[in-house]
């Protein structure tokens, strides 16, 4: 895979040294990680809430169980999760960004979410935890962020148990041409504009565009999870394919 | 897809807003919760799940994880669920199916059923006591009222139907004529029996 073999990776359209991109990276969400939540609703009109609702009805979550949630940045995800599992379970909040991780705890902790979540700084690709610990991994809006998104996925693999279940909720392709370049003028004229103006930060969100551009798409994103040993891999396309939810199982 | 989960999160919302708004409501969540009912409907097809938290409810139409109890009916007859004593009979008739835990159905269903809101109190925490108390009882009084222009009307289309146009027989009558029917009945099942044994000698 392109992600293994070469010394240099894409961040944004740019190409970069592997070693350089996930500072560049941090560099990003250090600068957007308090007005997250308010771009997220913003740019996408809040339908990320409908998204990542999607996402947590088809996880299968149950009490008891042992999640984890990578790259989960302001804890959206965390927070349903919590509920969801009770007090017999355990919700992880992993994220690669200190920021954005302190974000997310000072929230949840203001929510009342606390006593079954945990915070741990992690990088995606090498996860210290112990193999076959989760019941299910979410990544939500982080896998394109990641620089070696196959050794990401079989990092996952890895932490997961088996019979466990692996969602990647993703930006992706359109699959309408007409809503393909709606969604371009939207993504590269109108996006930075509003970063601007919100987050006082064009470029975070002209990398934000980009990096959508540069990520898998559907089909490819799945081949890399049944690479990676998922099974069962099928994906779903959101709001026109804007969004794809991809789900694997181990077994 | 998408547009399953907006109005099942509108919906949850307001159901765990009522429910909040019930002091009794924690109560009655102990015995439901982290419980999960399916309903499927043979008219909407696709399974619409309900799963109990510690203290709320979550909806879904994407679920397909396994549940404590899935109910598998019609529209037309989950009115009669409500009586514990029409199951059976349901069940029997093909017109149900329960995989599970039938009182846990119940159970869920109660949840709404006993739900009991104090909206004059919650009126007056949002608009104080003197708005609350003058809407409450302008909405009493209209309540009353349109009852009775109810109960009104339907004495005038009863009185024109029987009456007047004679289109219909009156309740009493309907009942004689059902017990002379019944009588009949007997009668003829009784004179069948002799005929039969007549006949079998």
């Amino acid at each position: 895979m392109k992600d293994s073999n070469q010394d240099t990776i894409d961040f944004g359209y740019k190409q970069v040294a592997k070693t350089e991109k996930q500072s560049l990276v941090a560099n990003v969400f250090n600068s957007v990680a308090q007005k997250y939540d308010v771009m997220n609703d913003l740019m996408s009109f809040g339908i990320h809430r409908l998204w990542k609702r999607y996402t947590i009805d088809c996880s299968g979550v149950r009490s008891g169980m042992k999640v984890l949630d990578i790259a989960g940045g302001t804890g959206d995800l965390t927070a349903q999760f919590s509920r969801r599992v009770g007090p017999t379970g355990e919700v992880v909040l992993a994220d690669i960004n200190d920021a954005m991780l302190e974000v997310g705890r000072d929230k949840l902790r203001n929510r009342g979410i606390v006593g079954n979540v945990r915070y741990v700084q992690a990088n995606a690709e090498e996860l210290p935890f112990a193999d076959d610990s989760f019941d299910i991994i979410t990544i939500a809006f982080g896998l394109r962020n990641v620089t070696d998104k196959q050794k990401a996925l079989e990092s996952m693999f890895r932490v997961l148990k088996p019979g466990g279940r692996l969602l990647v909720l993703e930006f992706s392709k359109p699959i309408q041409p007409m809503l393909n370049q709606a969604y371009d003028f939207y993504s590269f004229n109108i996006l930075p504009k509003m970063g601007q103006m919100v987050a006082g930060d064009a470029e975070s969100y002209q990398y934000l565009a980009e990096s959508i551009r540069m990520h898998p798409d559907q089909a490819t994103l799945k081949g890399m999870m049944e690479q990676a040993g998922y099974e069962q891999v099928t994906f779903d396309n959101l709001t026109g394919g804007i969004v794809a939810l991809h789900r694997g199982f181990k077994f | 897809m998408l547009w399953t989960v907006l109005p099942t999160g509108a919906a949850e919302a307001l159901a765990n807003h009522l429910l909040s708004l019930d002091e009794q409501s924690p109560e009655r969540f102990k015995k439901v919760a982290h419980k999960r009912v399916r309903v499927t409907l043979t008219e909407l097809g696709k399974p619409f799940t309900v799963q109990a938290l510690d203290d709320s409810l979550r909806f879904s139409w994407v679920d397909n994880e396994p549940v404590d109890c899935h109910i598998m009916t019609r529209i037309a007859v989950l009115p009669e669920l409500r009586d514990t004593a029409n199951i059976t009979r349901l069940i029997k008739a093909d017109a149900l199916d329960i995989d599970g835990d039938p009182l846990l159905a119940q159970q869920f269903s109660r949840l709404f059923v006993e739900l009991d809101i104090d909206w004059q109190e919650q009126l007056a925490q949002r608009l104080g006591d003197v708005p609350a108390h003058f809407l409450s009882q302008a909405f009493a009084r209209s309540r009353s009222w349109l009852e009775q222009a109810l109960d009104d009307q339907k004495h005038w289309v009863r009185d024109v139907l029987i009456e007047e146009k004679q289109l219909l027989v009156s309740a009493t009558e309907f009942d004689v004529f059902k017990q002379q029917l019944q009588q009949l009945r007997a009668t003829v099942d009784r004179l069948e029996r002799e005929i039969g044994k007549r006949k079998s000698k």
